[in-house]
């Protein structure tokens, strides 16, 4: 079966005779957390595909209005727990942006670390997770096994395995020691082979190629009407990356490519990430080797933190795509208004158009490339 | 570490001229890192920053993107909002998302519509503000699609009513919620 | 005909061979054993039960590596994660619909009490999946390690066999007294 059968809304002419709704969710195996997906059916075919959200769905944003800027921290990390630091980053860069904090170049080089080394546990859980929809089980294992090796890292430093709540306004809670640094090159070194194993056994591997190729085709106007962002967006084509495009913390200093692919199918958004992967290591490597010296919090800081009145965005490249924070403050020591741009809403706000005409399993390819995290999109 | 967001990037994006913050260009790169925290940045010099979107007739005020996040901040009438999508629709902006806040001191709720353009550096705001007790706003969601789940989610938390939606039920609340908790006078 | 002394004796002899025990024990054995587990991951500590089935820290070992996506096939469901009202009847159909016997284990501080997401005016957490269902086994932690969750595994099989066949583990004396 060619793609451009699968595009087809019925095999015979004229409108679909006869349809049904069949629920996916909220619990199902292969919707990464809790959504539903009302799927209106004709055979194998998919009429319309409407998400139902709001099943996980936590109040963060009304926490915001109720929790002191440092009592915030700890949702930050929640909110997307696959790819929490980069999160709780947004949140403390507002903050800093507001305050006009100076965070010290250390705490910067450290905060880039540990995002990078984020983002490849990401992209590891979304690699093994989406091969289990896809049928293969063995890669999840594989990618859990090297996720373990960034967890050790990350809990040497943190204390926690996947909810850190590690970056603090004006800096990063504590310093990393010889052991991470040591950890992480040794990490970098075991990686870059094992990508390549990826490469040859599963991407190059000729049942995942007919599952993806030609599979789900989004296109670069699609993306932009719906503010997809992250590797949806560079798997389109659009060289779009928020490290690039409004470079934060210390990422200017680091020398790193954007993975894009024009072809704007399931496999051009899975290479992105195994490319993202690739970056990350380069990054990481730059990093552990440019690392100064120095503080790692920014002395000085007042006890109890009060914004100036207005609205201040921070906006961070996460794992799934473009991430902002918004804080309204009207001078008190909780804000008055906290609102999160998450990149999966906007990401899966599109899946109803794009995967019209797809077989069911076709469209399952399409939902697990958009790599959604539901509690990033529920709040 | 400029926090000026216009930093020439290998993709070679043209930089916006006239919008540059802390690091003119032309400037030297930074001197070596030095082994102490770096002092707190002057703040910026008093330049004249330009409005790279001043062909389009809304009216875009630069502001320091050092301090709030974005290049360009506009307040429009709640009419013009779909007016002013079509404009940013049509110089190739996406819609980065909707917000809400509820000013209950002064009786009015505002709607924020951030913007982001994929390839040129620019953060534009439109804002606007309606009236708390009839909170009523056009939909843009004819100009961006994307809009329709922003907005959802914005009447599900505040109560705004987008006119002319194809599907104003709750999203994020359940089916048959009938209560607005961001709303400031909000109890459980 | 056998008197009630050679009796005694023929089960004597045959021990190394043959062994009895109630029928009860055998069963709540085989259940401890081989329990299924529903895949019902709803948050964060979705990945830590992932994780704890990955092969560093390996459910399999404990029988409990078969993660069902149908109620109907699951013994345990391991609620993990953040239960919301929206998705309150969903889960209370899902509970339902498992056959008997079957147990709860609440997986993480959102499952026991309604974790980090309770503050004075909440309007959208459940304060804990055992408002709505009998629990059998609370596993703390924000997320709880993966060794919690097997920790947590083998409480239950305590519950059901009577006893612990694995051993306890102790924390390092030393380490504990800093």
């Amino acid at each position: 079966m060619n793609a451009q059968a699968s595009i087809s809304p019925s095999p015979a002419a004229g409108p679909p005779k006869e349809t049904f709704v069949l629920n996916l969710g909220p619990q199902h195996p292969a919707t990464h957390g809790v959504l539903r997906v009302k799927m209106t059916m004709d055979g194998e075919y998919l009429v319309r595909a409407e998400p139902v959200c709001g099943y996980v769905h936590r109040m963060q944003e009304k926490m915001g209005e109720n929790r002191t800027y440092a009592q915030y921290l700890p949702n930050t990390s929640r909110i997307d727990y696959l790819s929490a630091m980069n999160y709780t980053h947004a949140f403390v860069g507002a903050v800093e942006r507001a305050a006009r904090i100076q965070v010290p170049p250390r705490a910067e080089y450290i905060r880039v670390i540990t995002s990078e080394l984020n983002r490849i546990s990401s992209h590891l859980v979304w690699w093994g997770a989406f091969l289990l929809d896809l049928g293969g089980f063995t890669p999840l294992l594989y990618a859990f096994d090297d996720r373990e090796k960034i967890l050790d890292l990350l809990e040497g430093i943190t204390g926690s395995r996947l909810t850190y709540c590690y970056y603090r306004f004006g800096g990063v809670c504590n310093d990393v020691d010889e052991v991470f640094l040591k950890g992480a090159r040794q990490f970098v070194a075991h990686m870059r082979p094992r990508l390549k194993m990826y490469r040859q056994l599963v991407t190059e591997n000729i049942i995942l190629r007919k599952r993806l190729v030609g599979i789900g085709p989004i296109s670069p106007e699609l993306c932009r009407q719906y503010g997809a962002t992250g590797p949806v967006l560079r798997g389109s084509g659009v060289a779009y990356d928020v490290r690039k495009a409004e470079p934060y913390g210390a990422y200017p200093e680091f020398d790193f490519d954007i993975p894009t692919f024009p072809e704007g199918d399931s496999m051009a958004r899975y290479l992105v990430r195994m490319e993202e992967m690739a970056q990350s290591l380069r990054i990481i490597e730059q990093g552990l080797a440019k690392l100064p010296a120095g503080p790692v919090r920014a002395e000085k800081l007042p006890r109890v933190l009060k914004l100036p009145a207005g609205d201040y965005c921070y906006a961070v490249e996460a794992a799934r795509g473009r991430f902002l924070v918004r804080i309204v403050s009207d001078r008190k020591e909780i804000p008055y208004r906290v609102k999160l741009r998450t990149p999966c809403l906007s990401n899966l706000s599109l899946f109803e158009e794009a995967s019209r005409g797809l077989l069911l399993p076709d469209a399952l390819a399409l939902l697990g490339s958009l790599d959604l995290v539901i509690p990033d999109i529920d709040r | 570490m400029s926090e000026s967001g216009i930093n020439p990037n290998k993709s070679g994006v043209p930089t916006v001229a006239g919008a540059a913050e802390a690091t003119p260009p032309g400037s030297p790169p930074p001197a070596a890192r030095s082994t102490t925290a770096l002092p707190p940045s002057p703040p910026p010099a008093p330049q004249a920053r330009s409005n790279p979107l001043a062909h389009l007739s809304i009216a875009f005020q630069p502001v320091d993107y050092s301090l709030k996040g974005y290049h360009l901040d506009a307040t429009v009438a709640p009419e013009q909002v779909v007016w002013a999508a079509e404009q940013m629709d049509r110089e190739g902006f996406s819609l980065d998302t909707i917000t809400g806040v509820d000013w209950l001191a002064e009786g009015q709720m505002e709607v924020v519509y951030d913007y982001f353009h994929a390839t040129r550096p620019l953060r534009a705001v439109v804002r606007t503000r309606i009236p708390r007790d009839h909170p009523e706003i056009p939909t843009i969601s004819k100009v961006f699609p994307g809009a329709n789940w922003h907005e959802r989610e914005t009447h599900d938390f505040f109560g705004i009513r987008f006119l002319g939606h194809p599907d104003l039920t709750p999203f994020l609340l359940p089916e048959d919620a009938d209560y607005h908790p961001l709303r400031k006078d909000f109890t459980a | 005909m056998e008197t009630q002394a050679d009796s005694a004796q023929l089960l004597r002899d045959c021990s190394p061979l043959v062994k009895f025990a109630r029928l009860d024990d055998l069963l709540a054995l085989g259940r401890a054993n081989s329990l299924w587990p529903l895949t019902f991951g709803l948050a964060c500590c979705a990945i830590e039960m992932m994780a704890a089935g990955a092969a560093r820290f390996d459910l399999a070992r404990f029988g409990a590596e078969v993660f069902r996506p149908s109620p109907r096939q699951a013994d345990v469901m391991i609620v993990a994660g953040t239960v919301n009202k929206k998705m309150a009847p969903a889960i209370k159909t899902l509970y339902d619909q498992m056959p008997e016997p079957k147990w709860v284990i609440a997986m993480g501080n959102c499952a026991i009490s309604g974790g980090p997401f309770v503050f004075p005016g909440q309007y959208a957490v459940v304060e804990g999946v055992d408002k709505l269902f009998p629990v059998d086994v609370f596993i703390p932690g924000c997320p709880p390690r993966p060794e919690a969750l097997i920790e947590g595994i083998l409480k239950l099989e305590e519950k059901l066999t009577g006893k612990r066949r694995w051993p306890r583990v102790k924390p390092e004396g030393e380490q504990m007294k800093k």
